[in-house]
């Protein structure tokens, strides 16, 4: 459906910039996705950490705070609860559990949950949660009771279900048998309904010890291996946001394909896309009396006779070379059709003939799906293993879906990291890294200059090295997304005005020129004379406003006649529409071009006759 | 290369072709040369046709019977004929190239033919601004040239500034070959020059002393093989853009700047031109027509007007209006234009599958400035010297995003630049973890892991031949995109021969885009124990959702729906036959029956439609798949025979009481299955049988045609209107519907 692209890209157009869309990828959901934050409210957590740190409680709420953000804005539709346990008092639905505090039901998170989060946090958040809440006796089972209530109270599909627990207390029974029993069997309830339990364990004095109880309550890790257990407790308020951050998104493949690595040696990988370029989102349009969104009916109809046209009555139509071609509409498809999807391993070249600047789009991730094909993972492993060991990668033709003409792709090896509370910085898999073709790239004229003298070289290294910062991919945050939002949360919560963003890639300027101090003039006196001014503009390129220009009838007629329309400008040609009345879709020069062409022909068709 | 010489001025070329009769000579099982030219004109004009270059074009011809060009003076230049004067070529010009050059019979000496293209270039490109003119001659230089007037030629050509290029059918000798084309993929192979005429010797002969001249700038060869050919002409190549400079300077702090000019030197290219919407009949765009109304979510469907429709946002659960004015004044706002350096990194830390964006910029200094050259020469060797890279902040200009990116030291032997790639920002990144590979059961043996080795040591691509040289087997990047290639060739095809399929995709293509056969055949035994090293099985898939056509059991296969549609009028014919007279509709098969009391008029409309719905409701009172089943199918049978008749009325009624009564009734799974089986039905009668709409008043049948189908609910209405809750339901929906333009899906 192209022209449906092209119609949003049309209505907003300020989006469309130097670049040209990336299409988006759209995910094949069947349900929303939920997430419960069972937040332990004891007096433990409480407790201020040492020098001012925040309490376990304070640093939870900034963590679900920033849940509910990034769920705003990356995944409105998704659920989210907040419940305290070990209350004194109790909140729930039918108030038949004691010591359980329902804050949010499972629900979207909007405006007004993210302010009653903020009010949870600090000082005074602290208090406010004594007086609300305050702390009291402890029973896991009934928290986790209350919330598989929450769960299947919800009318709507869930696809995916998982539940926090952000305890700093390893026995929060204090041995009591029967409630830890209880518990477990609670905790296995849930779990047999599909609901993975995760456990935020988080820093107390003596360490966390996960196998005295929590150990039976969680979620068994996916891969069986004993790989998270071992994790150490969370200490600081960035090593919990990313591990919950890492839990928080669900992963879903944008597709499952077959590797193949010849005839008959197929084995089934899924498609991740770890990078995406994250988008304010579109707009929504609203009646403007009762601020309720609108749908939109498209409809397509016969000039003439003004009955609606069925798709059957539509074909699709290019010019060229003066040429309409017309085409049935599942021709258009079928041109597109080269194979069926999937990846063919075409061979293997070392890494060093993988080029920096042979970039067209960002990549994606590999990972084998056993549950296709039972031995992928094991043949991915080994492939893995022996890519990365001889420091090759695999070159392959793919086709990413159904009728997608095929794209060539370096599968780059990369190893699993893990940090040293064992949690994975990168995961085992290969990045599909997708590579150019011949059209892709364009022939420059590059100018020669002199090179640098070693000596101005020199100088620049240490200019360099007074600006070395750790680069990190994770460091710098859109200012065009959060100003967005910052302005929708002051307009959803009528806040006199926005929250201040800081634009984290605006150059520190004052900082670099403390820093540089007389390096940078040291540095011009080597390479620029005196009176150079970098910043003056170069003369000549001060632009005029260009008369009107306007061609005859007669000169358009040999132009269309000759072909040589797109000689000459889209101004001049604007104009000559407008002359000739000629309706056109859009402003492109190809556009214009082509509209005139065929209003034209028959123009000076009928002036012949 | 031809291409190459094309880039980026307007330019004008003469296509100069011998048709005499020795270039129908060949020997056996090859192609003569006169074929093998005519498809290397045929592919260079479709190039320059589909890349719409503003590169003029003519055509002469040399050999032929007649004699037609502005020379031809008493017994001279005889035989040449001017076919087409310059213009830019369209498909006229392939059209005629198709059907009206063929082989003739007379031979003419192909230095007059160059002196009738010289004089024909400069003549008619007096006046106009061209900046290269070039002429190709296509011959087997099997013809007696007087070398006499050589000299004087080539001092002409000098002087006009006209470069030459020659398309022979045979290979040069090895030692000419080389000669300014190095990396000619098949430079090694040995010259098969051997076997030419005494006019062919004498003629290389000319060839030579004119490259010796040196303005002649390449010669190619119509090779044996065709894919050579085209690939020596990227045929439909290089949808050529000139390059856009972006001026702008490096900042450093406050205090230092370069100046820079950054140029688009890799990006996704696409093809210029969308698809237009024409009606299917007129082939008219005008008369077509696409309009967007908006209308409220209630039972109504209130239309609201354009005026009043104000924009909003979510804002998670919340909706919150929001003005464009407001969204103006109050969005990011930055100063422009910018590349500013935000500090230094390693490079090892900005990891290459953190690319974002689409392309790569290049950053020069700035033009005529060499100041700024060296500056930033200092910089890119600094840079490099450190393993470094520049973390910056790029803006394009006020209207855009500012991103940030890493600019990458670039230092090739004639030029130094910075490569500037986009990286993520934090809110584009997933972090994702999965199992780890190092598992016990995962583990691969030692067995397994020699079979890998084995097969990248036979599929390596890049290999050092005898004289130690590296040779890459396959570079993606010297590959035409194929999409434009067989976009290309089809509407190519369709405008030459409308009315004929669309053609096969060509070979050479196809072999492009497969393992080079050196590959195939070394790795055939690896991969045999590849496959008996690790086995591997197809987990039974579970159960997926059932799609309509599976569960209506029809056209799972049948891809053409008229076929089907035939068979199932035949079908019923049959059954006509066999079955004798019905009189009322039956619980056997009720659609059939319903469908022959229709075509044999013998009861009103209304009392046969009463009789179904009958039969209907009997159905569905055993809650039961097969009942669900055939219930379905008489209400196909009801629809397909309403619309015959052009009444719609009686199945609308039946089907709102039928829906009111859904959720009573316990009926969900029924109406789902019906909704789903519509859709299919729905889909394939639009592709299939346009005629239905033909045989009435065509509002009212378009009124009766047009399904709407909102949230579960199915209703026949004016539009063709979708309406759905869930993505899944909007993906089945609009694959079902795929490149229906009067569609239109919403979310709800």
């Amino acid at each position: 459906m192209a022209e449906w692209n092209a119609f949003y890209r049309n209505e907003d157009e300020e989006e469309e910039q130097e670049e040209g869309e990336q299409s988006g990828e759209s995910y094949r959901i069947t349900g929303r996705d939920s997430l419960v934050f069972l937040v332990d409210a004891s007096k433990e957590m409480f407790i201020k950490g040492e020098d001012g740190q925040p309490s376990n409680f304070d640093m939870t709420m900034q963590v679900v705070r920033s849940v509910y953000m990034s769920k705003i804005i990356s995944s409105h539709r998704d659920l989210v609860a907040l419940v305290f346990y070990g209350t004194e008092q109790s909140k729930n639905p039918r108030n038949s559990f004691k010591h359980v505090y329902v804050y949010h039901d499972l629900d979207e998170p909007g405006a007004k949950r993210v302010q009653d989060i903020d009010s949870l946090r600090g000082e005074k958040g602290a208090q406010l949660a004594a007086e609300t809440m305050g702390s009291g006796e402890t029973s896991l089972g009934d928290a986790l009771w209350c919330c598989a209530n929450l769960y299947s109270d919800i009318k709507l599909r869930l696809s995916h279900k998982r539940l926090m627990i952000f305890t700093c207390r390893d026995e929060p029974h204090g041995g009591d048998s029967v409630k830890d029993r209880q518990a477990r069997t609670k905790a296995g309830d849930l779990k047999e309904t599909g609901v993975v339990i995760d456990l935020m364990h988080l820093m107390k004095p003596g360490g966390f010890n996960v196998s005295l109880f929590f150990c039976d309550v969680i979620s068994p890790p996916e891969d069986e291996s004993e790989l998270g257990l071992q994790e150490e407790p969370c200490e600081k308020l960035d090593d919990l946001q990313k591990r919950v951050r890492a839990k928080e998104q669900k992963k879903r493949a944008m597709a499952r394909l077959n590797l193949c690595l010849g005839e008959g040696l197929n084995v089934a990988v899924g498609i991740y896309a770890t990078a995406v370029t994250a988008r304010k989102p579109s707009a929504i349009k609203l009646y403007r009396e009762t601020n309720e969104p609108v749908r939109s009916k498209t409809r397509t109809f016969h000039t003439q006779t003004g009955s609606l046209l069925l798709p059957s009555e539509i074909k699709k139509a290019q010019v060229y070379g003066k040429k309409q071609i017309v085409m049935e509409r599942d021709e258009v498809d079928a041109i597109k059709k080269f194979d069926d999807p999937g990846l063919l391993l075409i061979g293997f070249k070392p890494m060093e003939k993988l080029k920096l600047h042979h970039h067209i789009q960002p990549a994606v991730f590999l990972y084998p799906e056993e549950d296709q094909v039972k031995g992928s993972a094991c043949l991915f492993s080994a492939l893995l293993k022996k890519c990365s060991e001889r420091n090759v990668f695999a070159l392959c033709r793919c086709i990413a879906r159904r009728n997608y003409p095929p794209r060539f792709a370096a599968l780059v090896p990369q190893h699993e990291e893990v940090d040293e509370g064992n949690a994975q910085i990168t995961p085992p898999g290969f990045n599909v890294i997708y590579l150019p073709y011949a059209d892709d790239f364009r022939t420059l004229d590059p100018p020669h200059y002199p090179a640098a003298s070693q000596v101005q070289v020199d100088k620049m290294k240490e200019i360099i090295s007074k600006l070395r910062f750790k680069y990190r991919s994770d460091a710098f945050e859109n200012p065009v997304i959060q100003q967005h939002y910052r302005n929708l949360e002051a307009l959803a919560l009528d806040m006199m005005a926005p929250e201040d963003i800081e634009d984290l890639i605006m150059p520190k300027v004052e900082q670099i020129d403390s820093r540089l101090g007389p390096l940078v003039d040291e540095f011009k006196d080597l390479v620029y004379p005196e009176n150079y001014n970098p910043e003056s503009k170069p003369c000549g390129l001060l632009t005029e406003k260009k008369p009107k220009v306007e061609v005859t009838e007669d000169e358009l007629k040999v132009h269309v006649q000759n072909g040589t329309l797109a000689k000459l400008t889209v101004p001049v040609l604007k104009e000559a529409c407008k002359q000739f009345g000629v309706r056109t879709a859009g402003t492109k020069k190809q556009e214009l071009i082509d509209a005139l062409v065929i209003s034209l022909l028959k123009h000076f068709a009928i002036d012949k006759a | 290369m031809l291409a190459r010489c094309w880039d980026m001025f307007s330019s004008a070329l003469v296509l100069c072709m011998d048709v005499g009769f020795s270039m129908s000579n060949s020997a056996p099982g090859e192609e003569p040369p006169f074929e093998l030219a005519k498809k290397v004109i045929q592919k260079f004009v479709q190039r320059q046709v589909f890349a719409e270059t503003k590169d003029e074009l003519a055509l002469v011809l040399f050999g032929t019977d007649a004699t037609n060009n502005p020379l031809d003076q008493d017994d001279q230049y005889q035989n040449i004929t001017v076919h087409r004067h310059l213009m830019i070529p369209d498909f006229e010009l392939l059209v005629e190239i198709e059907n009206q050059i063929h082989p003739e019979n007379q031979q003419a000496d192909w230095l007059d033919a160059l002196v009738v293209c010289m004089d024909l270039l400069q003549t008619e490109t007096q006046g106009k601004k061209c900046n290269r003119l070039n002429i190709v001659l296509l011959t087997d230089l099997n013809t007696q040239a007087s070398p006499d007037n050589l000299d004087v030629i080539i001092e002409n050509l000098k002087q006009a500034g006209i470069t030459l290029q020659f398309f022979l059918p045979f290979r040069l000798e090895e030692d000419e070959e080389g000669e300014g084309d190095a990396d000619r993929r098949d430079s090694g192979h040995p010259g098969t020059g051997k076997g030419l005429s005494r006019e062919q010797k004498s003629g290389l002969e000319m060839v030579r002393h004119v490259m010796l001249e040196g303005f002649l700038s390449l010669s190619t060869y119509v090779s044996v093989s065709e894919s050579d050919a085209i690939e020596q002409l990227c045929m439909f190549k290089r949808i050529e853009r000139r390059p856009m400079a972006w001026p702008c300077q490096l900042t450093i702090g406050s205090a230092l700047s370069i100046r820079i000019v950054g140029y688009k030197a890799v990006t996704e290219e696409k093809l210029k031109k969308m698809w237009i919407t024409v009606d299917a009949q007129t082939t008219k765009r005008d008369d077509v027509k696409r309009e967007t109304v908006y209308c409220l979510d209630d039972d109504n469907e209130t239309e609201v007007q354009k005026d009043d429709i104000i924009q909003g946002f979510r804002y998670g659960s919340d909706i919150v209006p929001f003005s464009k004015v407001d969204q103006d004044q109050m969005k990011y706002k930055h100063d422009g234009k910018c590349f500013a350096v935000l500090g230094f990194a390693k490079q090892s830390m900005v990891q290459r599958h953190q690319f974002m964006g689409n392309q790569v910029v290049k950053m020069f200094a700035a033009k005529d400035d060499e100041h700024a050259g060296v500056a930033l020469s200092a910089l890119i060797r600094a840079l490099d010297e450190l393993q470094m890279v520049a973390i910056v902040r790029y803006a394009y200009d006020r209207r855009s995003n500012p991103q940030v990116g890493a600019a990458f030291p670039c230092i090739k032997q004639d030029y130094e630049c910075l490569m500037y790639v986009q990286l993520p920002f934090m809110e584009d990144l997933r972090h994702f973890t999965f199992p780890s590979l190092e598992n016990k059961k995962l583990t691969p043996s030692d067995a397994q892991l020699s079979a890998v080795d084995s097969l990248i040591d036979s599929m390596m691509l890049v290999n050092k031949d005898e004289n130690g040289e590296q040779k890459d087997l396959f570079k993606p990047h010297n590959i035409p995109n194929p999409a434009f290639q067989r976009h290309f060739q089809c509407l190519h095809h369709r405008a030459v021969s409308p009315g004929t399929p669309l053609p096969a995709m060509e070979p050479w293509l196809q072999a492009t885009l497969d393992r080079p056969e050196v590959i195939r055949e070394r790795c055939r035994a690896p991969l045999e124990e590849m496959k008996r090293k690790f086995p591997l099985t197809e987990v039974e898939k579970k159960k997926k959702l059932k799609t309509s056509a599976q569960i209506f059991g029809k056209d799972a296969e049948e891809s053409d729906a008229k076929n089907e549609k035939d068979e199932a009028e035949e079908d019923y014919n049959l059954a006509d036959i066999a079955e004798g007279s019905v009189t009322s509709v039956g619980s056997v098969d009720p659609a059939r029956d319903f469908r022959t009391l229709i075509k044999q008029k013998s009861l009103p409309f209304r009392e046969v439609c009463q009789q179904l719905t009958h039969r209907i409701e009997q159905l569905l009172s055993n809650k039961d798949t097969l009942y669900y089943m055939k219930s379905i199918t008489c209400i196909q049978a009801f629809r397909e025979q309403s619309v015959k008749l052009g009444n719609a009325d009686l199945y609308n009624s039946y089907l709102q009481s039928l829906k009111s009564s859904i959720e009573n009734r316990g009926l969900e799974v029924f109406w789902d299955l019906l909704v789903q089986g519509m859709i299919s039905l729905f889909t394939r009668k639009e592709a299939a049988a346009p005629q239905v709409e033909d045989t009435g008043d065509v509002d009212d049948l378009v009124s009766v045609c047009s399904f709407f189908i909102y949230s579960d609910s199915l209703f026949v209405s004016l539009n063709i209107y979708v309406t759905v809750e869930t993505q899944a339901h909007v993906k089945a929906i609009s694959s079902a519907f795929v490149g229906c333009d009067s569609l239109c899906v919403i979310m709800s």
